[in-house]
Order: structure tokens, then sequence, then C-alpha cells
């Protein structure tokens, strides 16, 4: 028999257990979704509404994602409240996001109103490593590499797509062909972790029987 | 500067180490109960591979000894297990720490 006592491993095993149904990833993924379907609605609808109208299919996701996780990952996983060592991390991760967002919004409007005349890509770039920044914070604080990866994913489909308009002229920048990959290999993974999670986790027998001989 | 294997180690230490905290199947829910600050028993059972029947007794056992306090509630008609460790578990967990340790840390290589 194998004895490891390493607290590390422990609580990062619980972390990991919480967050392996992959539920998080298909959200991501429809995030992401966005990036190739605007550009293909902005004729018809304009730039803001191609955009704003995926608040609500965003909304409809979440809400399907939180409704799928009560009924039919928790009875699967259970509940747990972290420690105080994930819930300071976890707050760390709030804080240092909500920051790099703040941060961003303001560099993005300075650069808008004084850099118009800038070439695209500088835009695009920088939009793409400030989502990487954000993917890795969060990667780092949720020991889960996989975000980081989806962020560098975000910046090559960027840095692709304004590449391809340049070299081919393709419309809309190519962004509705490389992110709507992007978008389909993080679906991909968090649908791979859902099915995963239910043949490894099914349903607990006897449940009621056996909680009741707890006193 | 390595120990002398013929050192004779002193194992008085062991005598310390608490039986109700050394069996796997306790150990590894203490463990996990340690690090977080409730956990319920689908959770418990999952982290841990024990079995329904496995993780109830262990589970009761760890509450006679005042290690574990358990709350019983119920999400709509299915009853629903929490678990925290206790103030007096925490403390003999980190007894059995600090004994375990020393015992291992003792021995020559």
């Amino acid at each position: 028999m194998q004895l490891k006592i390493s607290l590390k491993q422990a609580e990062r095993k619980v972390l990991k257990t919480a967050f392996q149904h992959g539920l998080w990833d298909v959200f991501i993924g429809c995030v992401v979704l966005q990036f190739a379907i605007a550009p293909l609605l902005s004729r018809s609808l304009g730039d803001f509404w191609s955009s704003a109208v995926f608040l609500p299919f965003w909304a409809l996701v979440f809400v399907v994602i939180l409704l799928v996780r009560n009924y039919i990952v928790r009875p699967r996983i259970g509940l747990v409240k972290f420690g105080p060592y994930r819930k300071r991390k976890l707050t760390k991760l709030v804080a240092v996001m909500l920051a790099v967002n703040i941060i961003a919004f303001i560099l993005g409007a300075f650069l808008a109103l004084n850099y118009k005349g800038s070439p695209g890509w500088t835009h695009t770039l920088l939009l793409g490593l400030i989502v990487l920044l954000l993917s890795t914070i969060a990667a780092y604080y949720l020991n889960l590499i996989r975000y980081f990866i989806y962020g560098l994913l975000f910046l090559f489909s960027l840095l692709i797509g304004e590449w391809s308009y340049v070299q081919f002229r393709l419309a809309h920048h190519g962004f509705p062909i490389t992110f709507g990959i992007t978008a389909g290999i993080i679906i991909f993974t968090g649908l791979i972790h859902f099915f995963r999670f239910l043949r490894s986790c099914p349903l607990p027998a006897n449940q009621t029987t056996s909680e009741e001989t707890v006193r | 500067m390595t120990k002398d294997p013929n050192e004779e180690v002193d194992l008085h230490p062991l005598s310390d180490i608490d039986q109700m905290i050394h069996s796997r199947a306790r150990l590894m829910v203490l463990t996990y109960l340690y690090v977080v600050e409730s956990a319920d028993f689908v959770f418990l059972m999952r982290l841990t591979g024990l079995t329904w029947g496995n993780m109830s007794t262990h589970l009761t056992k760890l509450q006679d000894a005042g290690y574990v306090t358990i709350e019983k509630t119920f999400k709509g008609r299915k009853p629903h297990t929490i678990i925290h460790l206790s103030d007096k578990g925490r403390a003999a967990f980190k007894k059995y720490k600090k004994s375990l340790k020393q015992v291992l840390d003792d021995l020559p290589d």
C-alpha cells in the first residue's frame, strides 16, 4: 500500500474533482463562437447588434449549464465548500481578472480614441495578448492548464485571421474560420470531459438507505 | 550529516499515533476534510473511492470519536449529508501528522 499524505495534492484533487465536468469549457467555447459568427452578421445587423444578439444566447447557455450542473452533475459528484486556502486563491483570481479587464478596457478606449489610424493588427494583437493573460491567470489559479491553451488558441485565431486577410484578402479577416475552429475545439474538449465524467461517475446506488446509516 | 544506521531509533512517538486516524480509509477522509471547509457524503465518496457502506461505517466511527460533525438536511425528498472536520478532529490530525513525521524522519535511510 502506498501511503502518501500530501495535503497540497489532496487540495488539488478536490479542485480537479469539482471542475472535472467540463461544462465551463462549453460556456467558454460558446463565448468564442461569437467571434466566428458576429462578423457574418455584421453586414445585416451592424457592428453593435451583431455582437449584442449573443447576450441572450450566452444567458441561455449559462442557464442550461446551471441546470445541468444542478440536476446531472451534483447528484453524481456531490458538493464541496473549499477551504480557506482555495477561497483566498479564488478571491485573488476574481480581483486580478477584474483589474486586468478594467485596465484592458481603459487601454482599448484610449487606443480607439487616440490611434484611429494605426494598423488593425496592433489592436487585434493587443486583444489577443489580453485574453492570453486572462486565460493564463485563470489556468494558474485554478490549476487547469487547458485554460492557458484556450488563450493561446484565441491569440492564434486572431493572428492567423489577420495574416489570411493580408495574404489572401479573406472575407471577415478569416475570423469565421479561425474562431469557428477554436470554438469547436473548446466545446468539443468540454463535451469530452463531460461525457467522460458521466461515464466515470454514475449515479450512486442505494443513496438513501446508505446515507441513513450515518447517524 | 547522514544518520548512523546502527544508531538506535526512538520509536516512542509511534505509541502516540492515533489509531482512529491510522487506518487507510479514515486517513483519506480526514485528509480531504482537513483541506476543505465541508464536503457532502457523495463528494467524499468520489474522492476516496470508498463504497457507500464503507464510507458510512468510517464516518460513524469518526463521528463517535468527535473528529467530524455530520449535518443531515433534506434536498427535496432526498437526504443530504454534509461532513465537517471538528476542532477536535483538526487538532488530532495535526498531532498525527507531527508524530508520524517525527518517526519517519528519525529512521535511517
